[in-house]
């Protein structure tokens, strides 16, 4: 239980924190603090297992389906890390205490800090993949909104979003490679994934699945080529800086690579690919940190350099190089932390972070100056300090590398260059800071000693750089140890943990380095004139610059698509029903069925030579609205002719009742709209859209003709056999309607009813201007008749659910009658509806007497139609 | 028979799909009504035509399928609510835009000045 | 609703097939309802959906409409009848019913904008609707059956050139279907007419495109499933590139928007594209993979398009466009639960979206489909997680000075119920065990016909309780 509860306990104190708001700064500090204090009373138990180089694990199913479970796993490594991440975490909580200004908002800055601390324990202490995976991309989110802290500030907004694209970006190829090794090993449990690295590297997908975790990796530790972000994310607060930017969260990735290393790593691909980018990580950031004028960006810089250093030595695939990586990164978290709180410091006691401006400090801090020196010196590697015995290991390393010819030569120079250029900065950092001259128009003068406890955790951590330095067996070495074997899976190689091993090849190269850097710091402004001939590129600026064109690109390509046009959208989706029928409907052509054609009569083919005409003739003279009007009557009229030429009387009777109406509505829209329709398709469009047409009635005549001559048995017997008996009618279609398939009609009364409601509500918002006259240049009548609508429209309702309640009455015992009564009423009600909106609408307008009369009409027939159907024979 | 039932429908789809596809609400309307024509009479087809075989029990010796012809009722009264309900809104569109094309597109000549336009 | 929704949810969770038929007609004659699991998870999801979206109008959407909540339930109507019938034409009858609802809701609360996109949509649906007929027709001159179990059993029996008027039928329905669920290239209408839509109808609608995917889910594997013959699996080759396009799209129109609600009107799409990848692949493990994510993306779309409506309340003049504004009200709580949602959308950890894509990457078999899948999926996440991050610091964070003149506040019933309804994203991660468990036998209970086709043998002239059980 206590692992979970290690992970557990900061999202608690994150959601407890804000509580803690009204007790004021100190409260909340210290109710951040407690999870801390409590996980590591919770891991203190597990050491004596892990001593012993054993594992704890507690495992909770969760997902099973997915493979994922609640699954922590505490061993050397993941101890070692939740140290780094428990201990630093606790002095940047103290830290931040006497950072933030009283009128920031504390609260979301402790619980977020929290939120964050939670989520990088997750990483380490997953002992499932996927589980892991989202605590990762849990980190890149808390690691946004912390960096974009002060949101009022623009640079901050924008260092922000570029680290969680670029992380985030990074987290989601890591998911596809975590789920290729699962798909490959079968489980996403950390235990059997280690067990399996021989299986993972034989396979097929290993190239990929190896790409994907160290794009993931690089994205997250700030490598080449993805280091850009991590200087711009130094626009967080300061103690933000040195606990997710330093120490914790950009180890992640170097966490991942040691956690895979058993199963991943030992191939030619991982040294390749590894060792190059942490290379020329390496030598960018030290040759670019020099340059550097701002602090943070000087040791944002040295931090991505430190963290190719690291790489570089994973990737060397030998055992002593993972000793010495897994070494250097407590180094490194101990002094970098240490010389970003130092540099928080003067920040806040001078006003800014210019080294240009900022000189001579040691007048005005020493106590602060003398702390940043040791740990500036540790960074660049001097004798006594930790980061001179892991950078004696790495030149060690570095010459050990069986590489061909003269490409054996490259490593030591590499890494013999980039410790001159960290000596180079760590000498800028101490000499222009505290010395060099007095300072020039800093923005607070003069500057002091920050509070005492300020200093406290630039105090521990610098101690525990010199006792790392001076006895380091003593001090880390069992930690370190159980912290190898668990990456190494157990073969530890024998190494000596000294402070000096002797005058040798990495000695020599030690003194170089220092030499040459305090060389080449004298000679700083040579190089500077040198860097200042190139232009200086700022990534956000560019990533900024790519962000808006893609959106601007996507918003273009988006409004040519989606241009607003309804021709282009029917089209599309006349066109798509075409493209997916097309290959049945040619397989099967003009295919005449089984029962073959049956002959025409006379009237019949005369009434299909009418309907096809006028159809066509609509489309041909559309633009001239009545006449296509009177065209389009003529065939819903041949419509309902047809029905009751095929045996259904019913259908010809609410066709016809139907199409009275739509073309009464139809009259009364023509009013109001222009009688003419302009011209504005170009003769390409319209040629386009006449084959269209004909492609889709080619399609529909022939899937008809192969239809109506196939043989066809339906489950219509059953109606016809159970109509009388069960129905109760002898109007096989009203029976259905009304009782087989009673619950559409409900459906289609609904519709009716609803159609009424939204008209009713659109007509009520819409003010219609009638046109001055008919488009002919006839003028309306003048005569008002407001009244005369209202007036017959009104008794109309009641009228019309008479008939309706009459005929259902009626039809209690006859077919149809429910369905009728439905028919009745809902079409009354649009009718009222429609009317109503009309006055509400047409207070003063003149009114068309045939309209009116049309109206009139619209009930009579609807009632006429619905007496009629319900008359039929029963 | 079939082939002259067949034609009407492949007519009257593409007269309404033409329709459909220009730019002014009434011609679309027309063309939805004429589309709605041709799927109402090819719904009813799907039982096969028949001659004088009413479904009404005790007329005939045989019957259509009655079936389609319920279906096609319910379809009928559908495609009118549906058919009013886009009229009510082409005026809306009308009365909103100042004309009455399908995009509301303002345009330099409005609907009612072209008295003689023809 | 929801208390039925959720007693049907039980109910079906044994897996076994209720049906209730009208007049009690022995289906394959009568019309049937039929309640499975697919059947009551859509009802739950609608339920909840609808309940909120209902509370948050009722803080003052509703104003000036005395139709709107006829409207509203009007289209829960249509909707659950969508859900639960077991009958072909029924099914249009319901689309009918719940699309004519739709338009009147589109429609609410007037305004010039909403007519064109409305005009639109109705258009399109319509001529969808009469394709929709057409496809009906086809299958019922073939098969003489409307009864979607009884079409099972009688699609693998059709042989000779009836084959080619069902694939055609079919096709059509798929169209239909991909033209409610916004398919590319059928998706165009969406976007303007969800964006300028009331919020608590644009969150409503989140479920609207789901009806479509519903449909495919119910008809295809059930109709034209593995056992189809000649007909098994129709059209799934075309719906999974397409699929992957939507989803293309949808993230190149969701990094372009310039507003909240276009933003989230794309993720609708997006969220289209994503569900209908797995299901056209076919597979029980995709089938449950589309449904987890389907409930999870549906709320969350839904509480970001409240949420979005609410920051336009508070924005003044500059509304839901993201361009810089003074400050709004209520910043903290808005950005929080536009925070959670974004982070829900994406699919990013730890929230509900993260675990649906993952089960929808894990659900593809290794291959050429894999290979499309994850690309499209993965690097559409990382755009959408650029367009979210880019839009929320923009209207969240990036203030000008100067005040809002006047906002309008906000009320409880619309703050509770946008706030609920994206915090039910964690809800889902809390319970994501037992969701997956039921969707998984979701889609086992749908790759498996022969329980549905089960109901023809039902015996329901039983004149105590329409109710009646079979059990699978």
């Amino acid at each position: 239980m206590s692992l979970p509860l290690v992970v557990l306990l900061p999202f608690l104190g994150a959601i407890a924190a804000p509580l803690f708001a009204q007790g004021g700064r100190t409260a909340i500090a210290i109710a951040s603090s407690v999870p801390a204090l409590i996980a590591l009373a919770a891991l203190f138990p597990h050491w004596s297992v892990l001593a012993a180089g054993g594992t704890v694990l507690h495992s909770y199913e969760w997902l099973p389906a997915l493979g994922l479970s609640f699954s922590f796993r505490l061993d050397g490594l993941a101890l070692l890390f939740a140290l780094l991440i428990l201990v630093i975490g606790l002095l940047v909580i103290l830290y931040s205490h006497y950072y933030l200004k009283a009128h920031e908002n504390v609260a979301k800055f402790y619980s977020l800090l929290l939120c964050f601390k939670g989520s990088m324990l997750g990483i380490v202490l997953s002992g499932n993949l996927l589980l892991m995976l989202i605590f990762w991309e849990l980190t890149s989110l808390t690691s946004f909104l912390l960096i974009s802290f002060w949101t009022h500030k623009q640079d901050a907004r924008r260092g922000a979003r570029m680290a969680l694209a670029i992380t985030g970006g990074g987290g989601l190829a890591l998911l596809a490679g975590i789920l290729l090794i699962g798909n490959i090993v079968g489980s996403f449990e950390l235990d059997d994934v280690l067990a399996a690295g021989d299986q993972i590297k034989a396979h097929a997908m290993y190239p990929v699945a190896l790409t994907l975790v160290l794009l993931g990796a690089f994205t997250k530790s700030a490598q080449f080529p993805f280091h850009f972000w991590l200087p711009h994310a130094m626009q967080a607060p300061t103690p933000i800086s040195a606990y997710l930017h330093s120490a914790t969260m950009v180890k992640a990735g170097i966490f991942l690579m040691a956690r895979l290393y058993p199963a991943l790593a030992g191939t030619e691909q991982w040294f390749y690919m590894v060792s190059f980018t942490g290379m020329a990580t390496l030598l960018l950031g030290a040759y670019i940190a020099m340059f550097k004028h701002d602090l943070k960006g000087l040791l944002a810089y040295s931090t991505v350099s430190h963290l190719g250093l690291i790489t570089l030595l994973l990737g060397m695939g030998t055992q002593l190089a993972a000793v010495a990586a897994i070494f250097h990164v407590i180094n490194h978290a101990t002094f970098k932390a240490s010389l970003f709180m130092a540099a928080g410091i003067i920040d806040h006691e001078t006003g800014t972070r210019d080294m240009r401006r900022i000189n001579g400090l040691w007048r005005y801090m020493p106590h602060t100056a003398t702390l940043a020196m040791v740990a500036a010196a540790s960074m660049g590697g001097v004798p006594l300090l930790n980061g001179f015995l892991s950078k004696e290991m790495f030149f060690a390393e570095s010459l050990q590398l069986n590489l061909p010819g003269l490409w054996a030569w490259v490593p030591p120079i590499i890494a013999t260059l980039a410790g001159i250029f960290a000596v180079a900065y760590s000498a800028r950092f101490i000499h222009d800071v505290f010395f060099n001259g007095k300072p020039v128009d800093l923005p607070k003068f003069p500057p002091h000693e920050p509070p005492r406890y300020m200093k406290i955790p630039v105090e521990i951590l610098v101690f525990a750089c010199i006792m790392v330095g001076v006895f380091p067996t003593i001090s880390v070495g069992p930690l370190l140890y159980s912290a190898a074997s668990a990456t190494l899976g157990g073969n530890v190689p024998d190494y000596e943990l000294a402070v000096i091993h002797g005058f040798n090849l990495p000695l020599l190269m030690s003194f170089m380095a220092f030499f040459g850097g305090l060389l080449m710091y004298s000679q700083r402004q040579r190089f500077f004139d040198f860097h200042a001939r190139f232009k200086e590129i700022d990534e956000k600026a560019v990533f900024e610059a790519l962000v808006s064109k893609f959106v601007n690109l996507a918003n273009r390509f988006t409004g040519w698509l989606e241009n607003g046009s309804l021709q282009r959208y029917a089209m599309l989706l006349v066109v798509s029903v075409i493209a997916v029928t097309v290959i049945p409907l040619i397989n099967n052509g003009f295919y005449i069925g089984e029962n073959g054609l049956s002959a025409i009569d006379w009237p019949t083919g005369i009434a299909a030579g009418v309907l096809m005409v006028s159809a066509l003739a609509t489309a041909v003279w559309h633009r001239e609205r009545f006449y296509a009007l009177v065209l389009l009557s003529v065939v819903g009229l041949v419509v309902a002719l047809t029905f009751a030429r095929f045996s259904a009387p019913d259908l010809a009777m609410t066709q016809l009742s139907v199409e009275v109406v739509t073309i009464v509505l139809l009259m009364l829209a023509l009013y109001y709209m222009p009688s003419w329709t302009p011209m504005e398709s170009s003769k390409t469009q319209r040629i386009r859209d006449i084959l269209i047409a004909l492609v889709a009635g080619t399609g529909m005549t022939v899937i008809t003709l192969a239809m109506l001559t196939q043989p066809f048995s339906s489950i219509s017997a059953f109606f016809l056999e159970n109509s009388k008996p069960g129905g109760g009618g002898t109007n096989v279609v009203n029976v259905i309607l009304v009782d087989f398939r009673g619950f559409d009609t409900l459906g289609e009364i609904t519709v009716l009813a609803i159609a009424s409601l939204g008209i009713y509500a659109m007509l009520k918002n819409t003010a219609l201007t009638p046109p001055p006259g008919d488009g002919l240049g006839h003028a309306w009548t003048r005569d008002h008749y407001p009244l005369m609508l209202k007036q017959i429209a009104r008794p109309m309702l009641p009228l019309a659910l008479m008939v309706s309640a009459y005929i259902f009455l009626r039809g209690h015992n006859q077919p149809g009658g429910g369905f009728i009564a439905g028919l009745i009423t809902s079409v009354a009600l649009i009718l009222q509806y429609i009317a109503s909106g009309m006055i509400w609408t047409q207070d003063r307008i003149p009114f068309r007497y045939h309209n009116v009369i049309g109206l009139g009409l619209l009930f009579a027939t609807i009632a006429g139609a619905g007496s009629l159907a319900s008359a039929t024979p029963s | 028979m079939e082939l002259l039932f067949a034609l009407v429908i492949g007519a009257l789809t593409a007269s309404g799909v033409y329709l459909l596809l220009r730019a002014r609400t009434f011609p679309v309307i027309m063309g939805i009504t004429l589309l709605s024509y041709g799927v109402n009479l090819f719904l009813f087809a799907t039982g096969r035509l028949a001659t004088g075989q009413q479904p009404v029990i005790g007329t005939s010796a045989s019957y259509a399928d009655p079936l389609p012809q319920a279906l096609v009722l319910t379809a009928i009264v559908i495609g009118f609510a549906m058919t009013a309900f886009l009229v009510v809104l082409s005026l809306r569109n009308l009365a909103d835009n100042e004309n009455d094309h399908v995009d509301g597109q303002r345009e330099e000549t409005p609907p009612h000045r072209n008295k003689n336009g023809r | 609703m929801l208390v039925s929704a959720i007693v049907l949810l039980v109910l079906a969770s044994d897996g076994s097939y209720r049906i209730y038929a009208f007049g009690n007609w022995q289906p394959p004659f009568g019309i049937v309802l039929v309640l499975d699991r697919l059947a009551a998870l859509m009802l739950v999801l609608t339920a909840v959906l609808g309940l909120f979206c209902h509370i948050y109008a009722s803080g003052g959407a509703d104003k000036g409409n005395r139709q709107f909540h006829t409207l509203f339930l009007f289209q829960l109507t249509g909707l659950n009848i969508a859900f639960l019938t077991g009958d072909l034409f029924n099914l249009f009858v319901a689309f009918e019913v719940l699309l004519i609802a739709s338009y009147g809701l589109l429609m609410h609360g007037g305004g010039t904008a909403r007519t064109v996109p409305g005009l639109h949509y109705v258009t399109l649906n319509l001529v969808g609707s009469a394709l929709f007929l057409i496809g009906i027709g086809i299958i019922y001159s073939v098969t003489g059956t409307l009864n979607m179990a009884d079409l099972a059993v009688k699609i693998p029996q059709v042989t000779g050139n009836n084959l080619n008027l069902v694939k055609a039928g079919g096709m059509m329905l798929l169209v239909v279907f991909g033209l409610k669920a916004a398919i590319l290239p059928l998706c165009f209408w969406l976007p303007k007419a969800y964006a300028r839509a009331t919020a608590p109808v644009a969150a409503l609608f989140a479920v609207m495109t789901k009806v479509g995917i519903y449909a495919i889910v119910r008809v295809f594997p059930l109709i034209f499933g593995e056992g189809a013959g000649e007909l098994a699996n129709l059209g799934m080759d075309w719906l999974f590139p397409l699929a992957l396009i939507t989803l293309g799209m949808g993230v190149i129109g969701a990094l372009g928007a310039d507003s909240l609600k276009t933003l989230v009107a794309w993720q609708v799409i997006i969220s289209v594209g994503t569900l209908l990848a797995p299901i056209a692949l076919g597979s029980v493990a995709g089938l449950s993979a589309a449904l987890f994510y389907l409930v999870s993306t549906t709320w969350t779309v839904a509480g970001l398009f409240l949420v979005s409506e609410l920051v336009t309340s508070q924005r003044g003049l500059a509304g839901d466009s993201i361009v810089t504004a003074p400050k709004m009200r209520h910043r903290t709580f808005l950005s929080v639960l536009f925070l959670i949602g974004a982070v829900a959308a994406g699919g990013l950890p730890p929230l509900s979206g993260f675990f649906g894509k993952l089960m929808i990457l894990q659900s593809v078999e290794p291959g050429v489909e894999m290979a499309w899948l994850w690309g499209v999926l993965l690097v559409g996440s990382f755009l959408t997680l650029i367009a979210y991050s880019r839009a929320g610091s923009i209207v969240f964070w990036w203030n000008v000075d100067g005040h809002q003149e006047t906002p309008e506040p906000m009320n409880n019933r619309v703050s509770i119920s946008t706030g609920i309804l994206t915090c039910l994203t964690m809800l889902i991660v809390v319970l994501a065990g037992p969701i997956s468990d039921y969707t998984r036998a979701t889609a086992e209970q749908l790759h498996d016909n022969r329980g549905y086709i089960n109901i023809l043998q039902t015996p329901v002239h039983v004149p105590q309780s329409p109710l009646v059980e079979e059990s699978n």
